[in-house]
């Protein structure tokens, strides 16, 4: 009974337990254990208490063999685990935002989905896409982990250049990233839509000669507007009025075609044999959604602008502090 | 976290590292595992068998200890002796234990400065 304990007990170990070290693991492991238990019984102890003792001492086998393996117990140590969190948080808050967004825009413009639909949808990709989002990163963290492999790339030592500024306007690199995928976006679902969301297009392809180029260059221009914001670094008086020009301009453009019925493709199957002008009231909504959100981005951009030139402070999120630039 | 639970942390954490030393110095005469463990908890190292032994396999590989199976009683039993490596590395852990105590013992002894 004793006996098969201790076999029980070392074959258990030896399982995790690389290959070649197995055999003289286990005659040495075996004399260990008869030792401790020898000196038990001379102390007076029954065989099979002795043997049960002992093993108890030596405790979980598999926590033994990880030490004999010299394996690290933890799936993402102290060294990658700032890394791996904010590489997490990053995709976490940022690209799956996006990849909701799109989805639903999608949704919207191919299967012409309801609300609830939507929303459902949205709930469904936000845990479908953020477990695989959590599997994989903290994956790849434990290879590089368990490798080593490209551990002093990902894991280069931190700077004060890498504190995040918070100077009044200056963008960080998340929100210029953020802002330039919108525009690419835009462009990818107005291409898109004429080809492959429905079999007959949302928006009227007779746009294609003239109107539809225009605001392609328009979304490109906002990009390029975005990259020199960037690159300035903060908010400044042309950076606003250039806004402010570039938004009525696109606003104008969109909100003539819309007011002029050359928006949607009047052929597009989900605006007939209702008995209500569905056309007309979905323009009336795009109409001030359109006028609503560039008004307010013009007055965003502005009120910034205005902030950075009097120096005024910005509040640093979730602290409570304000920070002056100075 | 209790005032025990505290101390006992900070004890293990002042700890660490002394076994390696301990048996470096032992193992200058061959020893096997089990006697090893006894002879650390005799003089007061607090070391659990599912520590040292897997440490014991580790220090070999580093060089720092050699082996051999000594099958002539028995028991056949795997002997661990300390390299020359090991002794080196051995005197220069002593070394910094040694200048650690003194400065130690400064700290506590000096007159707290006004």
């Amino acid at each position: 009974m004793s006996a098969n304990l201790v076999d029980r007990y070392v074959f258990t170990a030896l399982r995790r337990v690389p290959e070649q070290q197995r055999a003289d693991i286990d005659r040495e492991l075996r004399a260990s254990i008869e030792d401790a238990v020898d000196a038990r019984v001379e102390a007076g102890e029954e065989r099979e208490a002795a043997v049960e003792t002992t093993l108890l001492e030596l405790g979980d086998p598999d926590r033994l063999a990880d030490s004999y393996a010299d394996r690290p117990n933890y799936l993402i140590g102290p060294e990658l685990y700032p890394v791996w969190r904010r590489s997490l948080m990053m995709l976490l808050t940022v690209v799956l935002p996006i990849v909701v967004i799109v989805v639903a825009v999608v949704q919207v413009l191919a299967e012409d989905a309801g609300f609830g639909e939507v929303i459902g949808s949205a709930i469904g990709t936000i845990i479908n896409v953020g477990a695989h989002m959590a599997f994989w990163v903290t994956l790849g963290f434990w290879i590089i982990e368990r490798t080593g492999a490209g551990k002093d790339d990902i894991n280069r030592p931190w700077t004060p250049k890498d504190l995040p500024r918070y100077e009044p306007g200056a963008l960080t690199r998340v929100q210029f990233a953020a802002n330039l995928v919108w525009p690419a976006v835009l462009i990818l679902a107005l291409v898109l839509q004429q080809f492959t969301f429905t079999e007959v297009p949302l928006l009227d392809p007779a746009n294609w000669n003239f109107w539809w180029p225009v605001l392609i260059g328009l979304i490109v221009l906002k990009g390029l507007w975005v990259f020199w914001v960037y690159r300035l670094g903060t908010w400044t008086r042309q950076v606003a009025v250039v806004n402010a020009i570039h938004g009525v301009v696109i606003g104008g453009v969109i909100l003539y075609l819309l007011a002029a019925d050359k928006f949607f493709n009047p052929a597009f199957p989900g605006f007939n044999g209702v008995e209500v002008d569905l056309e007309g009231w979905i323009s009336v909504a795009v109409m001030i959604t359109t006028g609503l959100s560039i008004a307010y981005e013009i007055f965003d951009v502005a009120r910034k602008a205005e902030q950075a030139r009097k120096g005024l402070g910005v509040k640093v999120p979730g602290t409570g502090n304000t920070y002056t630039a100075s | 976290m209790t005032t025990d639970a505290t101390l006992a942390s900070h004890l293990q954490e002042l700890r660490r590292g002394t076994v390696v030393v301990a048996s470096l110095t032992v193992l200058r005469t061959p020893g096997y595992g089990y006697s090893l463990l006894e002879t650390l908890s005799e003089s007061g190292f607090e070391v659990e068998a599912n520590t040292l032994y897997p440490l014991l396999r580790r220090l070999e590989s580093q060089g720092l200890l050699t082996s051999s199976w000594n099958t002539d009683e028995a028991r056949p039993r795997k002997f661990y002796t300390t390299t020359a490596q090991g002794n080196a590395i051995a005197d220069a852990l002593r070394t910094e234990w040694a200048r650690l105590d003194e400065a130690i013992t400064d700290l506590s002894t000096t007159p707290v400065k006004e």
